[in-house]
């Protein structure tokens, strides 16, 4: 074992007791073992079918360096691939979303379907001798190993011996299907903001997964103006966290009353509770029904989070529920950035889409009254940890463990939803995915998305 | 957004008491900005002020989405929750402040068909760092203003903000542009 294998081996199993090594945060040797190792086996969101309604519609989104255009193509169909000329490697599309016929290469002139096929190359017959000798069918762009799409959630899967995107999720499955019903059509999706932030991509992730007990303090601020209604930010405690396959989370606590009093209560519309009910799954209704929690933020590792929560947008006193969902990009160990959505129910009335809309940039987002203030931690804790000797630090993760490794609090006997559950501040969930991000990186590498086109290579196959 | 070149030949002289004005309170009002006297700005805004920073995203032909997203997006009532949390003592991440400066520059002004308003279109750099650490961050972009006399006093009645970056690389907008 070499001294940097050891090095890593050593920080790994102190992630998994919960002893976090700082340099996770910042050094750039663990950012590229996730290169390798992470983001090229993890399933990656990209897109959201309704931002592609159109044939020909598509959206350019990346996966760390790799560009991938994704496109509806004439048939209807959601395809994505890499936005790379299979010529000389050019850029064929340089646009964030549009819609188009073709996608052309501006070098020379390469040009592609929106199915990502090869349908026209300059001088075809007379420079490179036809279909014969370059066969255009063998040519169009590179799809991804493989491209899923959840309830109308697209993602893409590097590793060629990738399992179904059904096993990453497992049953986070039934609390995704809270933010993104299975019916795609109920849904749209709008934006997304895009900033950087100068933290490590895994701690907004983390967060995500179950960290409430950040709520009353850092978000303090939005207590003091009643942006929320209290529960949401000093009644955290109370509220139930879970983790279920791929994915964990966090709830609040509900008011008393029936299931529709208790999402009245946080602002849904009569309108919207019947849909709601109509798509819900049994589990999540209980939750509400029985449980008196709903879920807030929630993370499908890797690098997928989203949120729901209500805010007030005037001086009605009225709440108005709103969904966000979020991927964190790294563009190195020390900076992020984040692609920020706002989903609404594509139903719901003009004057409620509007309501929702405001609350969610009032609270989320880059000018969010919430995430300000979390940009900041994230930013101040990267940029504290890359230090000499803070770099040689073990954070301490271990809430609701005892000193000797056993849990402070037993799992929930009853709760509705799946997977394990329990109640009040513990950090059960960020360690669940620090376990699971350092089993990622102990992994060997995945064979390449991308088998050598040419005679010489594959022979050598 | 630049004024189309129609546009150019309804442009007031700068000698034009509307155009004086407009520039007196952009300039006093980047005064204001700077020394964060948030209720000396909030006195700037109209009732049915609307404020508005949209996304600039690099689209395409035919793109179905436009400004639909926004970084900010202002009524009164949001601008006072926003400024009441940024003087709540909890706004960690203005603790410490920022330090901006607005450099606002390009004015240009053009008649709208009220009377007592006047339509201001400029450009700003902020410059932006805190503490001995941060930044300094950069933030260009256009400004398109409409300006209201009210009461004898120009207020803001509405500013949109296209911002010259798709990606934004300040942490968040917990300042104002």
């Amino acid at each position: 074992m070499s001294v940097a294998t050891e090095e890593m081996s050593r920080t790994l199993d102190a992630v998994r007791q919960g002893w976090i090594p700082t340099s996770i945060y910042s050094d750039s040797a663990v950012f590229e073992a996730e290169k390798r190792k992470l983001f090229n086996r993890t399933w990656q969101f990209l897109a959201h079918e309704s931002e592609i309604p159109k044939n020909g519609d598509y959206v350019v989104r990346r996966v760390i360096d790799d560009s991938f255009i994704v496109a509806r193509g004439d048939d209807g169909k959601v395809r994505a691939f890499l936005n790379l000329c299979r010529h000389r490697g050019g850029q064929v599309c340089r646009n964030e979303s549009g819609n188009t016929k073709r996608f052309l290469c501006p070098y020379h002139a390469w040009a592609y379907k929106t199915d990502g096929s090869l349908a026209g190359v300059p001088y075809h017959q007379e420079a490179y001798g036809g279909d014969a000798e370059l066969n255009k069918a063998e040519f169009g762009l590179f799809p991804p190993p493989h491209t899923e799409i959840f309830n109308g959630l697209i993602f893409i899967n590097l590793d060629p011996g990738a399992k179904p995107l059904q096993e990453q999720l497992g049953d986070f499955k039934t609390y995704l299907e809270f933010y993104f019903p299975p019916s795609p059509r109920h849904v749209e999706v709008r934006g997304p903001q895009r900033w950087r932030f100068k933290a490590n991509w895994k701690v907004g992730a983390e967060n995500f997964s179950g960290d409430t007990y950040h709520t009353p303090h850092t978000h303090a601020s939005t207590g003091a103006i009643k942006l929320v209604s209290s529960a949401a930010t000093t009644n955290r405690k109370a509220g139930i966290m879970y983790a279920a396959g791929g994915g964990s989370g966090a709830t609040f606590r509900l008011g008393e009353g029936s299931f529709e009093q208790r999402l009245r209560a946080v602002g849904y519309p009569d309108d919207m509770i019947k849909r709601m009910s109509d798509y819900m799954s049994p589990a999540v209704r209980g939750m509400i029904e029985k449980d008196g929690v709903l879920p807030s933020a929630g993370t499908l590792f890797p690098n997928l989070s989203m949120l729901q929560i209500s805010a007030r947008v005037d001086d009605s006193g009225e709440v108005y529920p709103f969904t966000t969902i979020r991927s964190w990009q790294p563009i190195s160990a020390t900076e992020t950035e984040i692609l920020s959505f706002f989903v609404v129910d594509s139903d719901a009335t003009p004057e409620f889409k509007e309501k929702s809309y405001k609350a969610y940039v009032m609270c989320f987002g880059t000018s969010g009254m919430f995430e300000q203030d979390d940009m900041d931690a994230w930013v101040t804790l990267t940029r504290m940890t890359q230090g000499y000797m803070s770099g040689s630090v073990h954070l301490h993760s271990r809430m609701g463990l005892r000193q000797d490794g056993t849990p402070l609090t037993e799992p929930l006997k009853e709760f509705s939803g799946p997977g394990v559950a329990h109640i009040g501040f513990n950090e059960y969930n960020q360690r669940l995915w620090l376990t699971r991000w350092a089993d990622y990186l102990e992994m060997d590498q995945p064979s390449r998305p991308v088998r050598a086109a040419h005679p010489m290579a594959q022979a050598a196959e | 957004m630049l004024a189309p070149v129609a546009e150019a030949t309804k442009m007031l002289p700068f000698n034009h008491p509307l155009h004086l004005a407009a520039h007196e309170f952009l300039v006093n009002e980047a005064y204001i900005q700077d020394r964060r006297d948030f209720d000396a700005w909030l006195a700037l805004m109209t009732e049915d002020v609307v404020y508005r920073v949209p996304v600039t995203s690099t689209l395409g032909a035919n793109a179905h989405k436009s400004d639909e997203m926004d970084h900010l997006h202002e009524d009164l009532f949001s601008l006072k929750m926003r400024i009441a949390r940024l003087k709540s003592n909890f706004a960690w991440t203005e603790s410490p402040p920022s330090r901006t400066r607005h450099m606002v520059t390009n004015v240009c002004c053009y008649p709208t068909e009220a009377d007592n308003e006047v339509r201001a279109l400029s450009a700003i750099l902020v410059f932006r760092t805190q503490g001995d650490y941060m930044g300094p961050d950069l933030i260009a972009g256009s400004r398109e203003d409409i300006l209201r006399q009210q009461n004898g006093e120009m207020k803001l009645a509405q500013r949109i903000v296209r911002l010259d970056e798709a990606v934004l690389r300040t942490q968040n907008l917990a300042i104002f542009l």
